[in-house]
């Protein structure tokens, strides 16, 4: 008998909004290495003007996170042990779930410290990564499996593949 | 007198200076009329109050729920890639494995420039939003090769990772590219991410009987880890190995292909997910049973390779879309449709287009005259040929032509009578200087029967360039030892080869002088002899000479080539659309020699506006 492998899934989440107000998400889940195991998105979420009125500047981050990606995180077959945002508004998400969620820093490409200074920056493949003020134990778990991907992996990539798929389908006869 | 008041009329000046004053009472009796509202106008208002008890919930409280429609998602899952066991680091003699690595000398902007990754794209094709979001969703193909999950030996050429992502997301394909440019690592490494995707798993591959050992040669090099099975050896064991299970790679040569199928009841035919065709103008011939066996195998993906879909005529790269199922059987596609379906199926670069940074191919005809004695043979074969060929009359058919040309080709190459050659002299000299300079030379004719007479005249005049010979006569054992030797022995500096056997397939970059001893029929058939030399890995400028005996037929053969390189260009996108077929018919071969017409109708040249096949042509001879 083999012993069973250790193995690293992550999730590269991202939303779109769209110019009619229109918010679409997708879920690119991939192996350590970049290869995709499942692909979800959303239709497309449009708020009405009394959801806009209500929410107000918590319309987006709201729709973002508790609409699209709890959706898209809970009807995953395949979990992730990571999950990836680019927007910040995302790792609210964090409160909904019970998986890392960590936002990619890819303004300052600088570490980002999240436990204090001397707290060493977490770092994943080529990026720097910043986690959820109230979840910065995820660090620990983060940190667990982060040898399995290559120092070289770009973590930056899959997301273009997600955006590009979510024009795919958001393309005229692309959706069903 | 009175005014109109009644008082005395006076005069003005006393009226004003005696006024009179009288006094009018202002009181003016009112009667008020009786009405009814003029007593309540008197009375003050009588004001009651009550105590009417409230409501204990307010009628109406305007209310809003955060209710959102349920958000609904669309799931693709992708298959399970086939895993395959790396294997065993095993140092072969002290050396070590090759590492990643770049081929391509530096670039004049520099290496620090950031390369595009190259992303895999929906063929245009593919209509299901599933199929389509398979490929957009695959890595990059630099992350893919980099080392992180497969190791390639050698870091692909840009051009080459493009041909790799075309081929893979395409169902039909015809890989065109022009030789030397890594057909076979495209279509390895393709293949390569197939399996590994799980998009493919059982894969057939099709070449010559000469190139298997080329293409089990490449497979451990690009793709180590890949288990390739060849189907060789007796009846029993072959039918074993297309029925085993398990195996994802099969190689096979077209001729016992044909004949295993051919023996094989249809169900227990077995079935594959991709059929690689290499040399795939071997199916150019509709009506051959290896393009009818090939086209019945059952399969998903068809690709075929090759570097000269056409040789002669528009209509083998129709058969080849046959096979790639994109016209229907017995198709006939005009130029102009072939045209637009190349667009999509065919992939073709030339090395002028991809390779800027190899070494340059530099083309030199040499037009020799004859030897005396030579020239003498060859003008009274050809004086007596043609007046043979016209006393026929009717009855000439295109063999006797062939007949006579080949004749005048072998007189072209050395007098048989006397062994006076022009050729040999001049590669004699060519050869000395070489053999002295340590270059390697490939020379190829299109008889055997002419490379063993150069052989022996090239061991006595230049023993020093140690002549191999390489031919169809040779053992399929000693090939490769032969091979090696003019690779590796400094004393060995050419190597002599046939068309039919040396033309396709080798490698031999390092070879940078090629020879063309006598000129085959067919342009595309010389460059891939030229190509196995000037080919990636080729790391100086390969001088190709061609030979041309002046005033002979090989000046009017070497015309009609040129003209049928037209013809390649004109389907292909890169020539003249309107160009009409310049194959190289019976017609032309006719028109080689001036001949009468046939008996009965006076004196005419038989022109090119008779096209016949030169399949007829070739098959006479």
């Amino acid at each position: 008998m083999t012993a069973s492998r250790e193995t690293l899934r992550l999730g590269f989440l991202t939303t779109v909004e769209q110019a009619n107000d229109c918010f679409v998400g997708g879920l690119l889940i991939t192996n350590h290495l970049g290869r995709p195991l499942e692909f979800q998105c959303t239709t497309p979420v449009r708020p009405n003007s009394t959801q806009k009125i209500l929410y107000g500047p918590t319309l987006k981050p709201f729709v973002m996170t508790e609409l699209i990606g709890k959706t898209l995180f809970e009807r995953a077959d395949v979990k992730p042990d990571v999950l990836l945002v680019e927007d910040e508004d995302l790792l609210g998400l964090r409160e909904l779930i019970d998986k890392p969620v960590a936002c990619l820093s890819v303004e300052s490409k600088v570490p980002v410290l999240v436990g204090g200074p001397d707290e060493e920056p977490l770092t994943l493949g080529r990026q720097h990564l910043r986690l959820h003020h109230a979840h910065d134990f995820d660090r620990r778990s983060i940190m667990k499996r982060s040898h399995l991907l290559p120092d070289q992996a770009d973590l930056e990539e899959p997301f273009e593949r997600v955006r590009e798929a979510l024009q795919e389908v958001l393309a005229p006869g692309g959706s069903r | 007198m009175t005014d109109e008041f009644g008082q005395p009329d006076s005069r003005p000046d006393e009226i004003l200076s005696n006024p009179d004053c009288a006094q009018v009472p202002l009181g003016i009796p009112t009667d008020l009329h009786m009405a009814g509202v003029n007593a309540a106008l008197h009375r003050w208002p009588k004001v009651e109050t009550q105590t009417i008890p409230l409501l204990s919930k307010a009628p109406f409280v305007p209310a809003w729920k955060p209710h959102w429609q349920k958000v609904k998602v669309f799931r693709l899952t992708f298959p399970d890639g086939m895993e395959f066991l790396t294997p065993k680091e095993e140092p072969e003699n002290g050396e070590e494995r090759p590492k990643l690595k770049s081929l391509k000398p530096p670039q004049a902007d520099g290496d620090a420039k950031k390369k595009k990754p190259t992303r895999l794209k929906p063929p245009e094709d593919a209509l299901s939003l599933e199929d389509r979001l398979f490929y957009v969703l695959q890595p990059p193909l630099q992350t893919w090769l980099s080392g992180q999950e497969l190791i390639m030996p050698f870091e692909p050429f840009p051009y080459q990772y493009e041909g790799i992502a075309w081929l893979f997301a395409q169902k039909s394909a015809l890989l065109a590219d022009e030789m030397g440019l890594g057909k076979t690592m495209q279509t390895i490494t393709a293949l390569r991410l197939l399996l590994r995707s799980g998009r493919v798993r059982r894969v057939l591959l099709a070449c010559p009987k000469p190139l298997i050992p080329n293409w089990q040669r490449e497979f451990k090099l690009w793709a180590e880890e890949l288990p390739i099975v060849t189907v060789e050896g007796d009846t029993n064991r072959r039918n074993m190995l297309w029925k085993m299970p398990g195996n994802p790679i099969l190689i096979c040569n077209y001729e016992s292909m044909v004949r295993d199928f051919d023996n094989m009841h249809e169900d227990d035919r077995p079935e594959f997910d991709l059929l690689i065709l290499d040399e795939a103008q071997r199916i150019k011939n509709r009506t051959s049973r290896t393009s009818e066996v090939t086209k019945a195998i059952s399969r998903k993906r068809s690709w075929a390779l090759t570097g000269t879909p056409i040789e002669n005529r528009p209509e083998e790269m129709a058969s080849l879309f046959e096979f790639m199922e994109i016209i229907p059987p017995r198709g006939t596609p005009d130029l102009r449709q072939l045209q637009k379906l190349s667009e999509v199926y065919v992939l073709r670069r030339t090395k002028d287009l991809v390779m800027t940074d190899l070494p340059p191919r530099l083309d030199r005809d040499e037009h020799l005259e004859l030897n005396p004695a030579q020239e003498h043979a060859y003008k009274t074969a050809e004086k007596e040929g043609v007046i043979q060929l016209n006393d026929m009359g009717e009855s000439i058919t295109i063999q006797h032509v062939f007949e006579l040309v080949l004749r005048l080709k072998q007189i072209s190459n050395y007098d048989p009578l006397t062994g006076e050659s022009a050729k040999m002299d001049r590669l004699a000299a060519e050869m000395e200087e070489i053999a002295a300079s340590g270059g390697k030379a490939i020379l190829f004719s299109q008889w055997t029967k002419t490379l063993d007479w150069i052989k022996d005249r090239m061991s006595e005049r230049v023993p020093e360039a140690g002549t191999l010979i390489y031919h169809g006569g040779v053992p399929t054992k000693k090939r490769e030892p032969i091979l090696d030797q003019f690779e590796n022995d400094p004393d060995s500096n050419l190597l002599l080869m046939s068309y039919g056997t040396g033309a396709v397939g080798l490698n031999l970059q390092f070879a940078g002088y090629v020879f063309l001893y006598d000129r085959w029929w067919n342009p595309a058939v010389e460059d891939q002899a030229i190509n196995r030399a000037h080919r990636i890995g080729q790391k100086s400028a390969v001088i190709v000479t061609k030979y041309i005996c002046k005033d002979t037929v090989e000046e009017r053969i070497d015309l009609v080539l040129q003209q049928k390189r037209e013809l390649f260009k004109a389907i292909l996108g890169d020539g003249d659309v309107s160009t009409e077929s310049l194959s190289m018919n019976a017609s032309e071969i006719f028109g080689l020699f001036d001949l009468k017409a046939k008996a009965g109708k006076g004196t005419k040249k038989i022109g090119p506006e008779q096209p016949e096949s030169l399949d007829d042509s070739k098959h006479a001879a």
